[in-house]
């Protein structure tokens, strides 16, 4: 994961104080959450709120030891990211979520496809999208159809095998 | 590879011609249990019994059937064609999963199947007999370790209602769950609990090896092809059915819920559904209408009521 | 001896020219869909098991052990080259395969697997002919308390696992930890963590989990990552085949992982995962090239799939002679069987014998025709790495999603019309963790064995002390238990002497832990 050289200085890391912050949160959601539990009078000598709150506790002790760490700058040099593919990725497979049940699997993944192809560089997006969505119909047939997953069909999808859009 | 596929794929697609009517069934859980098993033997029996051209099973596994029950009540309202199977064990997850969901919110078809709770010990237990384990439990109830499927569950419940009948602090029950019959059974084989408590065929062919002693059964008659005594009996006031149950979409009218209902009564006379029941060990305890509706009012509050006992809900 | 007649009699069955074609048709089935990243073995057996039905009985039965034992090898593929599990007992793999196939070896990585797959296959399956009666004994003696030291050793053995930074490490064993905590808990049937959300009364699906941090994260990593974007990826440096020093790496490092998979297969709580974790560590502490581990060491490879594989016959041991299905992919094999007209439990071996043995014998038989399809198709597999990026990594996500969903994908929540399935929406937020794990120098892998370990351990050892009613020395009542936690001392204790008496100093030690 790492590269480049570690000679450069950057003390105190932010990002890992960042990191510190969540795992403490972390913890505190896990210790208010278990404290609303209710306890049922069973028969328990470890009952079901031991384990919350000992992984609780250790999340303080790791978010402390990641404070330190990051005072003395001990994280590993971080590669310089492009952020614009992610956010092609994070909103294809967006676009896949809210699209399935409306469009069907095959258009839905077909999104998803052509954005993460967008992500690597490869366009025009029509392209890739018409490329995406049939590859994807071939996979929802064979899956859907042939195995019987349950898989979200679409207007394309009843179109192609049953001829009728609904 | 897509070549062999798409051969599997036609001669699937040929064997399933497309009808009216067709239905769609819900098995509340994973893969190879048994409301999966009843939504796929009742897909087959539908189709081959001409009730209906094409049947689909989907799977919506977790939390006692409570996840698969809310998504089919908010999902399927009014459509004539949804169906989901369930069964007794829902009754108490609803309650103790606090399910926003219940069985008020679908519509219950029928009774399809029943099984009784088999009470068995290892065959090197000391335990010889209902009697025997009623006196260990009043003794000193912590020392009973009763192994069984998930807490709140029909085994749960069975070893409360034991205890509670035999005059035991329902609380006192040391009750260790196992996720499946198959985890409890390798316990109570490897002598690790006292007893152990799961559907009579999960139990079948290891008290038939003569590995498990059967005392008991849950139900209030005996159970046909096993040598044991039911716990009324022996002296112990319960009884007990897991039950399996289809139930249709909320909001149906009239009309749509006795369509519904002559289908599933069809499906449950047909020979297809009889010879099935027969190779899987199943009773055919089929029951509708308000004879059902009533059934499941009792077992609902008689549920509530031990869940409390036990300690569970409050 | 009766036994070898009965083998010998299924085997003439199986040898059939038909039959073998059977065979050779569920192999090929098994490894197609049992390749593709995001799409794990239950989920093979359980699509490909109806194709199956329309056979008669003894040709059923060899087409579906060439799919169980397909599905399973299938899943190592992609692992190493693409670095994308499809289930929790190939991500071992994935750890020093992945570094192999990046420097070039992803021919001999591939090769170590499916030769350790056979060996495995081959010795287990032989030994569910032979030995499974004692097998499956020693496997019931395991009480609570036995499980409970075995998840303390695979715990501490974890960190075998855990790269460069004790500390990085730790944080990651316990965000998996953490995330095993939310659902219903078996005992009480009290939720926890799941925030008044339904699907999360069933808690963290593993397979989500491990496809979400591995694929989709990967996929982030790559795409961001500016010089990994842009550098082309040497598929083949050297020879396809194993070398030499292959071999006299890899072969203690099958039988190392038969032994440790096999037993490990056939326990009730035990698995395939926490199998492959324990032959991960075990070859780190025999190899004599540890500082390889991390770095692409080809007995991380061999060991993990020999062991992957040969608790893939070990579950059948309590599945055919208890009836006992011991993992979601042995649930729908059950299933499967009793369409086979095999009723599994202790009278099996008595009232089926002939099918029991042709079950026996075709997996040899699939064993043999895995390795016969897969060797030449290594070479083949490798290029798998010079599809270009853009469509190499939207065909991961396009599977990714499809296994996700038809896994235990429903449309549970919804808005108007528009529904949308809360599992991909967690494959979503762990592909983002899982970016930002790698981004940040973090190990994936402890995170999934976190979530996998955690539960198993607490529920054991709650049913310990409910049977011992709160008597903590059951713990250490037993022989077995006793043995694993000296084990477990001796895991960690070694190499930590090993390593002060080089570096001197407890200080400095725990300091150097830190980067």
């Amino acid at each position: 994961m790492t590269t480049g050289s570690s000679s450069r200085e950057r003390r105190p890391d932010g990002a890992a104080l960042i990191i510190a912050a969540i795992l403490a949160g972390l913890a505190v959601i896990i210790f208010w959450q278990t404290s609303q539990m209710r306890l049922p009078p069973l028969q328990q000598r470890v009952g079901p709120t031991v384990f919350p709150y000992v992984i609780a506790s250790g999340l303080i002790l790791l978010a402390i030891g990641t404070v330190i760490s990051a005072m003395r700058g001990s994280f590993p040099e971080r590669s310089k990211d492009n952020y614009a593919p992610i956010f092609w990725i994070v909103g294809g497979l967006i676009g896949q979520i809210l699209l399935l049940s409306t469009a069907g699997f095959s258009i839905g993944t077909g999104v998803l496809f052509a954005c993460t192809a967008r992500a690597f560089g490869r366009g025009p997006l029509w392209q890739t999208f018409a490329i995406g969505t049939a590859f994807s119909f071939a996979v929802w047939f064979v899956f859907a159809k042939g195995l019987q997953l349950s898989l979200p069909a679409g207007v394309l999808e009843r179109l192609l095998t049953t001829g009728t859009p609904f | 590879m897509n070549k062999l596929l798409l051969a599997a794929l036609v001669t699937g697609a040929l064997s399933a011609p497309a009808f009216a009517a067709d239905y769609t069934i819900m098995a509340p859980a994973g893969p190879g249990g048994g409301w999966d098993q009843t939504a796929r033997t009742m897909q087959e029996a539908m189709q081959a019994e001409g009730i209906s051209g094409n049947v689909q099973v989907t799977n919506v596994p977790g939390a006692g059937g409570t996840i698969g029950l809310a998504q089919f009540a908010t999902q399927e309202n009014g459509n004539p064609n949804a169906l989901i199977v369930g069964g007794y064990v829902m009754v108490g997850a609803i309650l103790t999963n606090m399910s926003p969901v219940t069985l008020e919110d679908v519509t219950p078809i029928a009774r399809l199947t029943g099984e009784a709770v088999a009470l068995v010990v290892p065959a090197a237990s000391d335990i010889q007999s209902v009697d025997d384990l009623v006196a260990k439990l009043k003794e000193n109830p912590g020392a009973v370790a009763w192994a069984g499927g998930s807490a709140g569950g029909v085994d749960h419940i069975t070893a409360g209602l034991i205890a509670k009948a035999v005059d035991v602090d329902p609380t006192q029950v040391n009750y260790i769950a196992y996720s499946g019959g198959g985890e409890a059974l390798a316990a109570i084989l490897g002598g690790q609990v006292t007893v152990g408590l799961s559907g009579v065929s999960e139990f079948a062919s290891q008290i038939e090896a003569g590995e498990l002693r059967l005392l008991a059964v849950s139900t209030d008659t005996r159970v046909p092809g096993f040598d044991a005594p039911t716990l009324m009996e022996e002296g112990v006031d319960v009884a007990v059915q897991n039950w399996r149950m289809v139930a249709a979409a909320p909001g149906l009218s009239d009309e749509q819920k006795a369509a519904i209902t002559a289908d599933v009564k069809a499906m449950a006379e047909s020979a297809t559904w009889q010879s099935a029941l027969a190779t899987r060990g199943w009773v055919d305890t089929y029951l509708d209408g308000d004879a059902f509706a009533a059934q499941l009012e009792a077992d609902k509050s008689a549920t509530e009521a031990i869940l409390k006992d036990i300690g569970l809900v409050q | 001896m009766e036994t070898f007649d009965l083998l010998a009699q299924g085997l003439l069955s199986a040898l059939q020219v038909h039959n073998l074609i059977y065979a050779l048709i569920g192999v090929t089935l098994g490894t197609a869909v049992g390749v593709l990243p995001g799409i794990g073995p239950a989920l093979t057996v359980a699509l490909l098991l109806p194709v199956t039905y329309k056979l008669d009985p003894a040709g059923s039965l060899i087409m579906f052990a060439g799919i169980y034992y397909g599905g399973m090898y299938g899943g190592s593929t992609t692992s190493i080259l693409l670095n994308t599990p499809g289930e929790s007992a190939s991500i071992v793999t994935a750890l020093e395969g992945n570094k192999m196939a990046r420097q070039g070896r992803g021919g001999p990585a591939l090769a170590t697997a499916a030769i350790g797959s056979f060996v495995a296959g081959l010795l287990a399956t032989l030994g569910l002919a032979f030995i499974a009666p004692f097998v499956v004994k020693f496997a019931l003696s395991f009480g609570p308390w036995d499980y409970f030291a075995l998840m303390v050793l695979a715990f501490v053995t974890v960190s075998a696992a855990f790269g460069d930074s004790a500390l990085r490490g730790l944080t990651a064993l316990f965000i998996g930890l953490g995330l095993g905590l939310i659902g219903i808990d078996l005992q009480t049937g009290q939720t926890r963590l799941a925030f008044n959300v339904m699907d999360l009364l069933d808690g963290i699906e593993v397979t989500t989990l491990a496809v979400a941090l591995f694929a989709i994260g990967e996929t982030l990593k790559t795409a961001s990552d500016r010089d990994q974007a842009n550098t082309e990826v040497t598929a083949v440096k050297g020879s396809v085949w194993m070398t030499l020093e292959d071999w006299k790496r890899s072969w203690a490092s099958w039988l190392r992982g038969t032994f440790i998979g096999f037993p490990i297969g056939a326990m009730p709580a035990g698995g395939a995962d926490v199998a492959s974790f324990l032959s991960y560590s075990t070859e780190k502490t025999f190899s004599k090239k540890p500082e390889e581990f991390g770095n692409g060491a080809i007995e991380g490879v061999a060991g993990p799939e020999a062991a992957n594989n040969a608790s893939a016959a070990g579950t059948l041991v309590p599945l055919l002679t208890l009836g006992l299905p011991t993992t979601a992919t042995a649930a729908i094999m059950l299933a499967g069987f009793q369409q086979f007209g095999l009723q599994p439990g202790p009278l099996l071996f008595a009232n089926n014998a002939p099918l029991v043995w042709a079950l026996i014998a075709s997996l040899l038989v699939a064993n043999f025709m895995l390795l016969v399809l897969n060797l030449p198709l290594i070479g083949l597999w490798v290029k798998l790495l010079t599809i270009p990026k853009h469509w190499l990594y939207a065909g991961i996500l396009t599977f990714a999603t499809l296994g996700t969903l038809g896994a235990n994908g429903a449309m549970s929540m919804g808005f108007g019309p528009v529904r949308i399935s809360f599992e991909l929406v967690l494959l979503l937020a762990f592909g983002i963790l899982g970016y930002l794990l790698r981004r940040f120098g973090y190990p994936i892998a402890p995170v999934v064995v976190g979530l996998i370990l955690g539960p198993m351990a607490e529920q054991q050892l709650r049913r310990a002390l409910a049977i011992s009613q709160g008597e903590i020395g059951v713990l250490i009542s037993s022989p077995i238990s006793i043995t694993l936690y000296v084990a477990a001392i001796i895991a960690v204790g070694v190499p930590l002497i090993l390593r002060l008496r080089g570096q001197g100093g407890v200080l400095r030690q725990l300091a150097t832990d830190e980067d």
